[in-house]
């Protein structure tokens, strides 16, 4: 079995933000807390879904609510253990493996943590491959995987447990008790067999955000100078293709909150003239990528931007007028290629008048 | 009559300025005693403008003695951190991303406590006065004078910082006490940061306002003087022997605002082109606008209001690669005078382009003569691409706008830049930081996370204006003359659909004090 510990951390989160397209806000409040408990407990044991037994309990566990909270409301040591072993309580059951909702963002290093302090092991894989804001989203309920039990806990110990008859009322009533429970929560949810996790589960993004985030990091240079290695990155795994998609700098980015998300466009304009500009269609993640009409890219493949300058991820809101960026776009699992699963995360699953188009599909 | 000092690393600048008029101007090393090197700056500008010490109004100095100290780990106070979150918290406590150095040298006296508030404004816990007890009681014990102390979301809510700064007065009436909601803004990592540095700087500051003070009272100047802090407004003597830590920035926005009342422009770029590195900034409405960014302060991660500047690595003394093709980001920095090939060196710096293509004349001309046309062709577009493209990525939208340039390395520029809609030199330039804290007025902040479904937008920025109004007051303005300079509204993510972060700004002018 692989590990993680505590140096690979600064990778890991670069890149999930790289895989997190725009979304998972600023990753250092999760970097710093999960570095320090690797330090304190040791390194965190990866488990590759291939390797699971097909009768382990496996939870999928992590934070949802408010990043902003998390500024001032800083993480507990704690609370993710805690609703691990709440839910084991709850459900009358040893877990067997934790397994992350998503690979981006604070979400990608909360699973790890409780598998070094409850000496269980991480799943290397997730359930989104990148980051989408809603729990209807994931791979897991997408391969009929129920959310509840859900043992939701917050900073006090106060806990709530949900029983909800679909994925969809789940969401609905998860995102109302992360507010009333302060703003951020830590929900252990998804249970499931080992079978169904090394079916449901996007394989192997843990360790490959990892040496992604690696890559970038190391580098620090123009993004230029590694793209090849970046793509070729990318080959044997579970995403399709990547395409440089754009490169020019930030004209104009504008947001507002539409029902509890950040809604709104950003433009690039090309340092080539002939090329019209791109727009990129936001909501919390970078949804759907145009150049003038045509659209050239769409959720759920990844449309993901860097800085071009120092090859470091860019999220949506640290976007600003002038920075020079390089947008690519890549191939989503083939977990997200389903009817079940594009009624759920397609263009118009987010309220957008247009079909999914497969990447390797556009021109 | 105001005089503005500027006392940097290397320079200690002074003007005497009459309304926006320039009455006489100096530049002088500065010197190891901050006393002696104002006083000596006093007598070079007041006597070049003939002035008695009754004539002069105001004196305003930008200083950056509490920079250094952090980057030099020098002059600071052992000092205790009192974070107020608990049960929240205890991921991440305080200081524990600092280098090692300046957490060794304010001792790691580190206390986390009970306390604090969510985002709605409840508590996180309800403060707890044994524990508070026992916290201070350790502290004293341990002979610490200077204290931090944050509380969560205490931007939005300080009751728990100010009881407990009352609760430690109560019982070590001489404590040096910052409490962080009165310096940084919403993520408690960076604020709690900015207050312990402000803390341990207490005792300097104490001693260099103490030192100009004396510096005044031997040239018998009896008016008020302030301090210039990082945002561009200023700060009474008073105020900054409490907050040192808000001057962290002020030498890049004293340059800036000297830039704009130079060239009478209050929405342009300035570049300020030194020996090593331009530094490229953006004035808005008369200010510097400022970093959304974490700064970076000795290694330590802040969230102060520092002025958006990006640095490139050109300037007079960069070296220029044989073919022109490559300029910086190396330099021969202050050797300059001596390494370049004007001066007899053998490195080929900018300084030498500009020479080579006859647009200066420094030093012996003769010896660049051997370089090629192209060459200084090349080195000389690269130059310019360069300064072109920082500009391009700092102005605020794709429109051209005015560029002023300051600084010793201003001879670069001398070709059309794409990004400028003209390039203004104005005079005085050199003194351009001393004249920008002569002009500084007084301002106020104040920063909340309302949300519009509960209190009407117009009410929440009357009444936000109302405390950053009140806060200027604080600082040395007159009430009657405060304006509101920025209205900043960020949208909240997952919460209330309605729910904004409002940063509020107001700069006004001094109050005219009645000496008694």
């Amino acid at each position: 079995m692989k590990q993680i510990s505590a140096e690979d951390i600064k990778d890991l989160c670069c890149g999930a933000a790289f895989l997190a397209t725009g979304g998972g806000g600023d990753p250092y409040v999760s970097q710093l807390a999960a570095e320090r408990l690797l330090e304190k407990h040791g390194p965190a044991n990866l488990m590759a879904p291939e390797e699971i037994p097909d009768d382990f309990n496996v939870v999928s566990i992590g934070m949802v609510g408010a990043p902003t909270v998390t500024l001032e409301q800083l993480p507990t040591e704690d609370e993710a253990v805690k609703a691990f072993d709440a839910y084991e309580h709850q459900t009358g059951r040893k877990i067997d493996a934790v397994i992350p909702f998503e690979v981006g963002g604070g979400n990608s290093t909360i699973p790890l943590t409780v598998a070094a302090m409850r000496g269980v092991p991480c799943i290397d894989g997730d359930g989104m491959g990148r980051a989408l804001p809603e729990a209807q989203m994931m791979t897991f309920p997408i391969h009929g995987v129920k959310p509840t039990p859900a043992v939701l806990m917050d900073a006090w110990g106060n806990s709530a447990v949900l029983h909800s008859n679909d994925p969809l009322t789940f969401e609905k009533h998860i995102r109302a008790m992360a507010v009333a429970m302060g703003g951020m929560i830590c929900s252990a949810e998804h249970g499931m067999t080992g079978k169904q996790a090394s079916e449901a589960a996007v394989p192997k993004t843990i360790s490959f955000a990892t040496r992604l985030g690696r890559l970038l990091r190391n580098h620090n240079g123009s993004i230029d100078a590694i793209e090849l290695e970046l793509i070729s990155l990318f080959d044997n795994t579970q995403y399709g293709v990547v395409k440089r998609l754009y490169t020019g700098k930030v004209l104009d980015s504008e947001r507002k909150i539409i029902g509890g998300y950040d809604v709104g466009s950003a433009t690039l304009q090309s340092f080539d003239d002939n090329l019209e500009p791109m727009t990129l269609l936001i909501k919390n993640e970078y949804l759907v990528a145009q150049v003038g009409k045509q659209v050239v890219a769409s959720v759920p493949d990844l449309i993901c931007m860097v800085e071009q300058e120092t090859s470091r991820p860019l999220n949506a809101e640290r976007m600003r007028y002038g920075q020079r960026v390089a947008v690519f776009g890549i191939g989503c699992t083939h977990h997200y290629r389903t009817e079940a699963a594009l009624k759920v995360a397609s263009p118009r699953a987010f309220g957008f008048d247009m079909d999914y188009v497969a990447l390797e599909d556009i021109r | 009559m105001k005089i503005g000092i500027d006392v940097g690393g290397t320079h200690t600048d002074a003007v005497v300025l009459s309304g926006t008029e320039i009455l006489a101007s100096h530049k002088a090393l500065t010197s190891a005693d901050v006393k002696e090197g104002i006083v000596k700056a006093l007598d070079a500008v007041m006597s070049s403008a003939s002035l008695k010490p009754s004539d002069v109004s105001s004196v305003m100095i930008g200083t950056t003695h509490f920079t250094n100290a952090v980057i030099e780990r020098k002059h600071l106070s052992p000092t205790a951190i009192i974070r107020a979150c608990l049960p929240t918290g205890t991921g991440i406590p305080p200081q524990y991303d600092w280098p090692e150095d300046i957490a060794n040298l304010l001792g790691n006296h580190i206390y986390s406590i009970k306390g604090g508030h969510t985002f709605s404004g409840d508590e996180i816990h309800a403060l707890d006065d044994g524990e508070i007890h026992s916290v201070i009681k350790d502290i004293a014990q341990k002979g610490i004078e200077s204290i931090a102390i944050a509380a969560a979301f205490s931007p939005m809510n300080p009751v728990h910082e100010v009881y407990l700064a009352n609760k430690i007065r109560a019982e070590m009436p001489s404590a040096n006490i910052t409490l962080s909601h009165e310096i940084g803004r919403l993520g408690i990592l960076e604020r709690e940061n900015a207050a312990l540095l402000n803390a341990a700087l207490g005792t300097l500051a104490d001693a260099v306002v103490s030192s100009m003070k004396q510096a005044l009272l031997e040239r018998q100047i009896d008016c008020p003087f302030y301090v210039s802090q990082n945002d561009g407004t200023l700060m009474s003597a008073d105020y900054i022997a409490r907050y040192p830590a808000l001057t962290f920035a002020s030498g890049p926005t004293n340059s800036l605002r000297g830039a704009a009342m130079l060239s009478k422009i209050s929405d342009a770029i300035v570049v300020d082109i030194g020996g090593t590195t331009s530094d490229v900034g953006v004035l808005a409405n008369g200010f510097p606008r400022e970093s959304n960014s974490f700064i970076d302060v000795g290694g330590i991660r802040t969230n102060f209001r520092m002025p958006d500047i990006m640095a490139i690595g050109v300037g007079g003394g960069s070296l220029v690669s044989a073919d022109g093709k490559s300029v910086g980001p190396k330099s021969v920095g202050h050797r300059l005078v001596t390494e370049s090939l004007v001066f007899g060196g053998n490195q080929i710096t900018a300084t030498d382009i500009v020479v080579a293509a006859g647009l200066e004349t420094i030093g012996d001309t003769q010896k660049t003569s051997h370089l090629k046309p192209e060459m200084i062709k090349a080195a000389n577009d690269e130059i310019h691409r360069k300064i072109d493209d920082a500009i391009d990525r700092m102005r605020p939208s794709d429109d051209p706008v005015p560029v002023i340039l300051v600084g010793g390395g201003s001879i670069l520029v001398s070709q059309k830049l794409n990004s400028a809609s003209k390039i203004i030199c104005p005079e005085h330039a050199g003194v351009a930081n001393a004249i920008g804290a002569a002009i500084a007025q007084v301002g106020g902040e104040v920063e909340s996370i309302v949300s519009y479904s509960k209190i009407k937008r117009e009410d929440a920025i009357a009444q936000i204006t109302q405390e950053a109004k009140a806060k200027a007051v604080l600082a040395g303005a007159d009430g009657n003359f405060v304006r509101v300079l920025d209205v900043e509204e960020t949208p909240m993510s997952y919460m209330d659909d309605n729910a904004v972060r409002l940063r509020i700004k107001v700069v006004g002018e001094l109050k005219k004090l009645v000496k008694s």
